[in-house]
């Protein structure tokens, strides 16, 4: 069992966050956006739908991602690597943007916050893995009072920190994200099925059947 | 993946580790993973042990009961999928709107033309089969489904269809010791008929499964709408698939001499007939097989088995009634 241990080695942090726009979440209930649902949402958006709103069934890692917010996957730990802070797996939250999720490491070093994502592959096509971490970061601000200017992504299968800079552009490319999600949740609209190169990729190809809009369509019934 | 159909009376089905085990006498007789599962049905009387039910519900996997005689007689059903969304839209077209109308045609016409087709075949591999009469009667009532739009008039048709077809079927049999005058149910009384009415029991489990899957209520269906507490939309979907699983399979049992007369039995009094033990396993595993047999899915354009197409024209429908797509396609083989 993990002992939630609030004592640690942090300085006390003067607040200075920055000036973003106040945002007003679509929906006035208590469902927080879970950070890995952007994630499947700008992967595409019929897939997020299919998992959030119609509750498909799949037995693989993403299933995780759907999770109970009450559940603890990771045990959450603390300690110093070198000059290094490091908090594993914590939850993140965000009442203004109404965002909640989970991370899996937070650096502190030289008075600055990094949320680093790991990530199991390599850096992929889609680079929507900064979402991610600008949403994370987005959390931290609130959660630190702190700005938080960068974020890393960590790929474990080339070992490599990539580093992921919050510019003004990603925060309101992720803010708009969140919108997108809160909307997609709160109204339940199917957004349309569209084929393209991730289908191949993606774990409900067999369910979503991209494809058979066209072959549809296109399909004359023999006599 | 595939069906594990357990017909050894008295047997006990169990768990060991990641194992379904059937066991008679205390010794086990099949035992697969239940990875490789997709269905259990379970023939008669046979006793499920507690730890294979959970294990079967907790991986969505159905369990369905058949009596001895074929019937059906229900199933343990996973949790029912969250997919409201293909509910609402099967009940919105419920009725006499457009879309039932241009569903229920699809289902008579697959139904009709796959009809249709196996006579045309039949009639290509024999030389003193003369089948052009009912052929053309059956053309002329395809014909008449695009142009009908009240659905008891398409009833009307699909019944109308089913007669010529099912006129001709005892010439289809060329095996001397089997006979088929007409369609008789509850109880069939002929060994044609057993078979017949077995095959679609088998098919209505399978069928039943990719409508839950999918996510529809299996209860509200188009073209059998008239009557209620029966899985109307499960046998609306089975149309298309009577004629290219169950009575293709019956034909080529008859035959190729896969099944004698003394494979089947008569109940006194009822003169109910049924399989016997050997005769039922002959018909499960070839069922099975052609269940998994390859075709190219003319809609989707790639290699799929029959087991494959229940959930893919399941898909399909619900695509059509959810707005995505402009038609139901049904599965029409030439």
């Amino acid at each position: 069992m993990s002992q939630n241990k609030q004592t640690h080695s942090l300085p006390t942090v003067t607040c200075h966050l920055s000036p973003v726009t106040y945002y007003q979440p679509v929906t006035s209930s208590d469902d927080y956006v879970n950070i890995a649902s952007l994630n499947q949402y700008s992967y595409c958006p019929h897939r997020c739908w299919l998992i959030h709103c119609a509750g498909e069934f799949i037995d693989n890692q993403y299933t995780i991602e759907g999770t109970s917010l009450h559940e603890r996957v990771h045990t959450m730990s603390e300690g110093n690597r070198d000059e290094i802070y490091q908090i594993r797996a914590i939850y993140l939250k965000s009442d203004q943007y109404q965002l909640i999720g989970k991370s899996d490491l937070i650096e502190f070093e030289n008075g600055e916050f990094y949320p680093i994502e790991y990530k199991r592959g390599r850096k992929g096509e889609w680079d929507n893995d900064e979402l991610q971490v600008c949403a994370q970061a987005l959390c931290l601000e609130e959660m630190t009072g702190k700005n938080i200017n960068s974020g890393y992504i960590y790929y474990a299968q080339t070992h490599q920190r990539q580093l992921v800079e919050i510019t003004e552009e990603l925060r309101a490319n992720t803010i708009a994200t969140i919108e997108a999600v809160q909307t997609l949740l709160f109204t339940g609209a199917m957004p349309k099925p569209i084929k393209t190169k991730r289908c191949n990729g993606c774990s409900l190809f067999s369910r979503c059947l991209p494809q058979a809009v066209d072959k549809v369509g296109r399909y004359q019934e023999a006599n | 993946m595939g069906t594990l159909y357990v017909s050894q009376a008295d047997s006990f089905i169990g768990k060991v580790d990641e194992r379904i085990h059937v066991k008679f006498e205390k010794k086990t007789i099949i035992d697969v993973a239940f990875i490789k599962l997709d269905g259990v049905v379970v023939l008669g009387r046979s006793t499920v042990s507690p730890a294979v039910v959970s294990e079967l519900m907790n991986r969505h996997i159905p369990l369905s009961f058949i009596d001895e005689r074929g019937h059906y007689l229900g199933r343990l059903q996973p949790e029912m999928s969250g997919n409201i969304f293909v509910r609402k839209a099967q009940w919105q077209a419920a009725g006499n709107t457009p879309q039932s109308v241009h569903i229920v045609q699809g289902f008579v016409r697959g139904k009709l033309k796959n009809y249709r087709q196996l006579l045309v075949r039949r009639q290509r591999e024999s030389d003193h089969l003369d089948l052009a009469a009912d052929i053309t009667r059956l053309e002329n009532i395809i014909s008449a489904i695009d142009k009908t739009e009240s659905i008891d008039s398409l009833r009307g048709l699909e019944g109308a269809g089913s007669a010529v077809y099912f006129g001709c079927f005892n010439r289809l049999i060329i095996n001397p010791n089997f006979e088929f005058t007409k369609r008789v149910r509850r109880p069939p009384t002929d060994p044609v008929n057993s078979l017949l009415s077995f095959g679609y029991s088998l098919l209505r489990h399978d069928v039943q499964s990719a409508v839950n899957i999918v996510g529809f209520d299996p209860f509200l269906g188009y073209l059998h709408f008239d009557r209620y507490n029966r899985p109307s939309l499960v046998l609306d979907l089975m149309e298309e698939f009577r004629p290219l699983v169950v009575d293709a399979l019956v034909l080529t049992l008859l035959n190729k001499q896969f099944l004698k007369p003394d494979d089947f039995i008569s109940e006194p009094l009822s003169n109910a007939v049924s399989l016997t033990a050997e005769g039922r396993k002959i018909f499960l595993t070839n069922y099975e097989k052609k269940k998994q047999s390859e075709f190219k899915h003319p809609v989707m354009g790639k290699k799929c088995t029959y087991r494959e197409s229940f959930e893919l024209q399941a898909r399909l429908l619900a695509k059509y009634l959810m707005g995505t797509t402009d038609k139901y396609p049904p599965l029409f083989i030439r």
